[in-house]
């Protein structure tokens, strides 16, 4: 008879311990006195649950102002498995007690979810004492003010800043110097705006202006060449210019054309002779951009 | 015949003798260009240039080539005019008897004449011979002989300068160009010229040239060629943006080392000089197959028909080889065409 009373106690004790929704249970927390007007006071709660229950998150209290002197400033769930939660606190109070205070933080409770149920865990309240930061009435004392302002924050150093707003000033212009170099606006830059002139004035021209055109190219290429260009001269011309021997076919068809242009009796200008000196421009002007 | 398959045809021709006379002188193809145009330009030539490198051959093949008759005469101290014109000697009877001199011999069969190292006759002889290649003819025996046909090619000798009489510059303007020979400079052409027997017998390398163009045909050819090749407005320009810049290079951009521009020319190019650069450059484009002139025809010939034409003031005449040169160089240079 004993021992089957035995036994019925151990299975009693087995079950009870099996259906625990929460195996483990702790609130950690500081020491409950001592504490002043905006001081922080840290609160750990660790538990750990059976399998296939989970905390509702939702359930726990939310950051900013819980009452009129008490703040949640922070609060961090972490969980090393599905069973072991760590929730981290982090309160901070605002209150100026006359005289040393018992102050209590607030209980909530801790919503558990087990499928369609729900279960709940309490945090207690967790009582402190608050003390005054002076003597309630100021008194006046020969060794100065008793109450005096804060020192000053120090300053934070900005040199660094500084220095880095000083190196990306310089580099952001450097690199508009460099564009402004590329793209032929910088005004004393006159040979890497040859083309881009030409380019211009061979845009508006007409099939009655195209010596206008092939004057403009002819002095482009003089100008770069630092004296008048002729066809038998191009080899010369690219040891000094070797981006431009990418366009030989063109330039032939150019001086081909001027020579028959401004030379040969008889020659008619037809709209497909602007259009390849245009087409010739813009290569030239992307090879003078360095886009080519 | 239509005129221009006349000027095709000649030019076939004039094509074709380039390449004969290229086959028998070696390695001097620039020179042996600027000769024939100076021959369908009908323009005398003033050769300059070592001694053996080739000048009679040259020459020789240019008669051979043209037909028609080659004479040549040696420039002399003691050469006279009259020795030009005839020649006195005792004949078989013992009776005194005239001849033919060297200019007279062939009368209108006379195409080309060679006077040897021309700096070395008196300036009577140059006087008479300026005569003949001026008007193309000459007076003798109280007549005049016409030469309608004949070129002269004078050579300079330059190496010696002891007995010889410079051209005065009269007798200079007076030659369409001033061609330098010098030696062939690739090693495979001096090589045949040293061992190839066909360059050592100079009669049987001449006599291989076949006749092309006849030479009582080029006067009528080189009227009708200048005739034909045409010169646009913007040409006309920058033949006479360089005629301006022979006389003032300094106003054109041109500046030589060691030299102060506005005191380095003593006189540019002459009328007739100008003149002669255009006959020569029509020719050229001529040769090229076209009907209209480029500067690249202008700036082929300009060289060898302005270098004896400048002349550069006293204190820099002494480096007359050296800055001439780069003078030319510098006025095609920095005179734009168009």
């Amino acid at each position: 008879m004993r021992i089957l009373f035995v036994l019925f106690l151990f299975v009693l004790g087995c079950s009870s311990s099996v259906d625990e929704p929460i195996r483990y249970f702790k609130v950690e927390t500081p020491r409950p006195f001592g504490y002043v007007n905006g001081d922080e006071i840290s609160q750990r709660i660790i538990f750990e649950t059976r399998p296939g229950i989970s905390l509702e998150r939702a359930s726990l209290p939310g950051k900013g102002p819980l009452n009129r002197w008490l703040n949640l400033n922070d609060i961090r769930v972490s969980q090393a498995d599905d069973q072991h939660y760590q929730i981290d606190l982090r309160y901070q109070i605002f209150y100026a007690p006359l005289e040393v205070k018992a102050l209590t933080l607030p209980s909530f409770e801790l919503q558990l979810n087990q499928g369609e149920q729900h279960l709940s865990q309490t945090v207690p309240a967790w009582t402190f004492t608050l003390s005054p930061l002076r003597e309630l009435v100021v008194r006046q004392t020969e060794q100065g003010e008793y109450m005096r302002p804060d020192s000053p924050p120090p300053l934070l150093n900005t040199r660094p800043a500084l220095y880095g707003l000083l190196a990306s000033v310089v580099t952001a212009l450097a690199l508009a110097v460099a564009l402004a170099w590329q793209y032929g606006y910088l005004a004393f830059n006159g040979r890497r705006r040859l083309f881009k002139k030409a380019l211009r004035t061979v845009s508006g021209i007409s099939k009655n202006e195209m010596a206008t055109g092939l004057q403009a190219l002819h002095h482009c290429l003089n100008t770069l060449n630092g004296q008048p260009l002729f066809v038998h001269q191009l080899a010369d011309f690219y040891q000094r210019h070797p981006h431009y021997q990418a366009l030989h076919a063109q330039w032939l068809w150019f001086f081909n054309y001027s020579n028959r242009f401004y030379f040969s009796p008889g020659m008619t200008v037809v709209s497909g002779d602007i259009q390849q000196l245009k087409t010739l421009c813009q290569l030239a002007r992307s090879i003078e951009r360095g886009s080519r | 015949m239509s005129l221009d398959r006349h000027l095709s045809d000649s030019r076939d021709h004039a094509l074709a003798f380039e390449q004969q006379i290229n086959l028998t002188v070696l390695g001097l193809g620039a020179a042996v260009r600027h000769i024939v145009i100076a021959v369908y330009a009908r323009g005398h030539v003033l050769l300059e240039g070592a001694v053996g490198v080739g000048k009679t051959t040259l020459l020789r093949a240019v008669a051979q080539g043209l037909g028609g008759d080659f004479q040549r005469i040696e420039g002399t101290i003691d050469l006279m005019p009259a020795d030009l014109l005839y020649y006195t000697y005792l004949a078989n009877d013992g009776r005194p008897a005239v001849e033919p001199g060297p200019l007279l011999k062939y009368g209108d069969t006379l195409a080309t004449f060679f006077f040897n190292e021309i700096n070395r006759a008196r300036p009577q002889v140059h006087a008479l011979l300026l005569r003949a290649m001026a008007e193309r003819s000459i007076h003798a025996f109280n007549r005049d002989y016409a030469l309608p046909h004949i070129q002269v090619f004078a050579d300079r000798n330059r190496v010696e300068k002891e007995e010889t009489f410079e051209l005065p510059a009269a007798a200079k303007d007076r030659f369409m160009m001033e061609i330098n020979i010098t030696m062939p400079s690739d090693n495979a052409s001096l090589e045949q010229l040293m061992f190839n027997p066909r360059f050592h017998d100079t009669d049987a390398l001449i006599a291989e040239i076949a006749p092309g163009t006849r030479y009582y045909e080029l006067n009528s050819l080189a009227h009708t060629l200048q005739q034909q090749i045409q010169a646009s407005p913007k040409l006309r320009d920058y033949a006479l943006t360089l005629w301006k810049a022979s006389h003032q290079p300094q106003h054109y951009g041109v500046q030589l080392s060691d030299v102060d521009m506005a005191q380095l020319m003593l006189a540019g190019a002459s009328p007739r000089g100008m003149s002669y650069l255009i006959r020569a450059a029509k020719v050229s484009a001529w040769l090229a197959q076209r009907d209209y002139l480029l500067p690249e025809d202008i700036q082929a010939v300009f060289a060898v028909c302005m270098s004896h034409r400048l002349f550069l003031n006293p204190m820099y005449a002494y480096r007359k080889d050296q800055l001439l040169p780069e003078l030319m160089n510098g006025i095609l240079q920095q005179v734009a065409a168009p």
